[in-house]
């Protein structure tokens, strides 16, 4: 599948923090013709690996985070949905939002918004308090109780579209499109003679604290990660982010990051001719995986490749094709420079 | 009837650029019409015979203009200004999708990530001044290249049935009552009627007023939609109107206090034929009633609403049988109208 359809494919699926079955059955399926060994674990991680037969081989471990943001319904009143949020929601985004709750079937509904009318002077041009927002699904109060218990989740309807010249939009690309670009590399890695084992981490739940990376590179012992993530973009409200989408991946360095390992990545950007864009992560967590990983047992060798994206958290993030082919361009040779 | 409505809600017609919807209904409505014409406003005026020519002359009347946005400006990073076409509430805008120009050049109406707002920002929303649409251009140039200043734009189209028989789409304000009037003329009539389709009723009831003039009725039935705030948190009269409770037959709103025995004749007509009705419990919003009622020596206005959801956004919700009962509700005082 090329990049661009997979990507849609992945963001079409439903999987909030601790719900993401869905999209580890869909990779799994996916990476099974290519893997040695395709595997999960008690959180529910994605692990496919391949290996090269060499004795002594090192682990190398190529991580991009399966769940989305969502919201999981807590009650029912007058036949309406109250809820709280799985991750990072931007409450400005809510109202006369629609979503997929997600019951067996999926239920369509829209977030209602209250009408100017029934605003203080004070409310207006404030974005509510989600406490004071529902969830519309059409039905009675009775209805809703009987077919949507608590605990059931939600997420953004939709998926990704193609955007302009070679831009993608839509919901879930945090990270769904860095799970495709590793997905990516690992299939064309796997057609290759390497002189180390791979790994094809999906992992669950990092929009609640990287909690589903902790427990795999434990499981995985890996020897060197690289962890792909996004990155904020710029925008006109935001002109002082230093990345910018359509720039090329952001090359991360900080105390979260391997430092010799990202030297080499700018090494081999440059002689590949793959354009990328620098990023100082400051502090110790980058708010990525790589702070899971990094610290994982007696330490793991990590570097934080960063896909540059507008919007983040919203349903209509926006990331550029032609850095994630860029990401699958640098993960490659970096893998396949790697020695016994 | 749905699927007249449906199809009505996925064509363009923001304010001043209602073309594709009177295209359309131009189309349905001339194997029907004993007399069609449009107005340099570009209302679509369309005159049907009944079974009777009544004493007074009556008008059905509808708006088929939607409320949007505007471009106003292209930055020079390819981002679009807009402002706003209709009244809007600035708080549907943030993240969603639009479509931009005839071309329907697809976009985003973008808002920095959460994580780079202060707490104070992410609980207010920046004036429509301050947001854009992000359609995926690298800069000015390539933007100029599908859009220009003045584009309007439109709210997503999907259309979705769901729950208990609603309908979620834009636009439902005031396609619904474009659906009905176009099922009314494709079907035989009790008595001779005029149907104005009018143009720029979100931007002060502008088509209508011209309609009005140029049909000269003597009573006129306003079809329309209207909000509703039946949501939790929202008590008493302030929900204005329930979804479920029938179609709305108002005595008075912002812009018109209607014809008391016009509106006694709807409720009778309503409840002698089993169809739920309910009145608006505030004082709220208007309809193109406003300008009909006081054009030329005056004319006697009534109307009919469909109660929605999340009006004026991109994801309004109506019951689709309250949609059905308005055009019922419409036949039965075209039936009386030929008494």
């Amino acid at each position: 599948m090329e990049l661009a359809e997979l990507t849609k494919r992945l963001c079409g699926l439903s999987g909030p923090s601790g719900f993401e079955e869905p999209v580890r059955a869909w990779i799994a399926e996916y990476l099974a013709p290519v893997a040695d060994e395709v595997r999960t674990d008690p959180m529910g991680n994605m692990i496919a690996l391949k290996r090269c037969g060499k004795p002594g081989a090192k682990l190398a471990l190529l991580d991009a985070h399966m769940d989305e943001i969502g919201f999981i319904v807590t009650g029912a009143e007058k036949g309406y949905l109250s809820f709280g949020m799985l991750g990072g929601v931007d409450q400005r985004m809510l109202p006369a939002r629609e979503v997929r709750v997600l019951t067996e079937p999926p239920l369509y509904g829209v977030i209602a918004t209250m009408p100017p009318h029934v605003l203080t002077e004070e409310e207006k041009g404030r974005s509510i308090e989600p406490d004071k927002l529902f969830i519309d699904v059409g039905l009675s109060q009775e209805e809703a109780v009987r077919t949507v218990p608590p605990g059931t989740p939600v997420v953004y309807a939709g998926s990704c579209e193609m955007l302009g010249e070679g831009m993608l939009c839509g919901k879930a690309l945090d990270d769904r499109a860095c799970a495709a670009v590793i997905i990516k590399a690992f299939e064309k890695l796997s057609q290759e003679e390497l002189d180390v084992d791979i790994c094809c981490l999906v992992s669950t739940q990092e929009e609640v604290g990287h909690r589903g990376a902790k427990t795999a590179a434990w499981g995985l012992r890996p020897d060197v990660a690289l962890v792909v993530d996004v990155t904020h973009g710029k925008t006109p409200d935001a002109p002082n982010v230093p990345c910018s989408c359509g720039k090329g991946p952001a090359i991360c360095m900080g105390p979260n990051i391997n430092s010799a390992l990202s030297k080499e990545l700018f090494a081999l950007a440059r002689d590949g001719k793959i354009p990328h864009q620098p990023k100082a992560e400051p502090g110790g967590n980058s708010g990525t995986n790589a702070e899971a990983i990094q610290i994982s047992r007696e330490g793991v060798v990590t570097g934080l490749i960063g896909l540059p994206l507008k919007y983040m958290h919203s349903p209509v993030e926006m990331v550029s094709l032609a850095d994630m082919e860029a990401i699958v361009e640098l993960l490659t040779a970096y893998v396949e420079g790697l020695e016994v | 009837m749905l699927d007249t409505m449906e199809t009505l809600c996925c064509l363009v017609g923001v304010s001043g650029g209602e073309d594709e919807v009177r295209d359309y209904i131009l189309e349905r409505a001339m194997p029907c019409a004993d007399e069609i014409r449009t107005d340099p406003m570009g209302n679509l005026m369309v005159f049907k015979k009944g079974a009777v020519t009544p004493g007074r002359r009556v008008m059905l009347c509808a708006h088929m203009d939607e409320v949007g946005l505007i471009v106003t400006d292209v930055t020079a990073e390819g981002y679009l200004r807009f402002a706003e076409a209709g009244g809007l509430d600035r708080r549907v805008l943030v993240g969603k999708q639009v479509y931009v120009g005839t071309d329907r050049v697809p976009g985003v109406v973008g808002s920095k990530a959460v994580h780079l707002t202060t707490a104070e920002q992410r609980k207010t929303l920046p004036p429509v001044s301050e947001m854009y649409i992000d359609i995926g251009a690298a800069d000015r140039e390539e933007a100029a290249k599908s859009v220009s200043v003045g584009d309007l734009v439109a709210f997503d189209d999907t259309v979705v049935r769901f729950g208990d028989g609603f309908i979620k789409a834009k636009a439902i304000d005031d396609r619904a009552g474009c659906a009905t009037m176009l099922e009314l003329l494709e079907s035989d009539l009790p008595c001779d009627c005029w149907f104005a389709f009018t143009v720029q009723e979100e931007v002060g009831c502008r088509g209508a007023a011209i309609a009005a003039r140029s049909v000269e009725p003597d009573v006129s039935l306003i079809l329309e939609t209207t909000t509703a705030a039946d949501i939790p948190g929202v008590e008493g009269a302030k929900r204005v109107c329930q979804l479920g409770r029938g179609v709305v037959i108002p005595f008075m709103d912002r812009g018109t206090i209607y014809d008391r025995e016009l509106y006694g004749l709807l409720g009778r007509l309503a409840e002698e034929n089993g169809i739920p009705w309910q009145t608006k419990t505030m004082i709220s919003g208007g309809t193109d009633g406003s300008a009909v009622q006081r054009s030329g020596a005056g004319v006697r206005v009534t109307a009919l609403s469909v109660p929605v959801r999340n009006i004026h956004s991109p994801a309004s919700v109506a019951k689709v049988s309250e949609c059905e009962d308005q055009y019922k509700l419409a036949r039965l005082f075209l039936e009386e109208m030929a008494k």
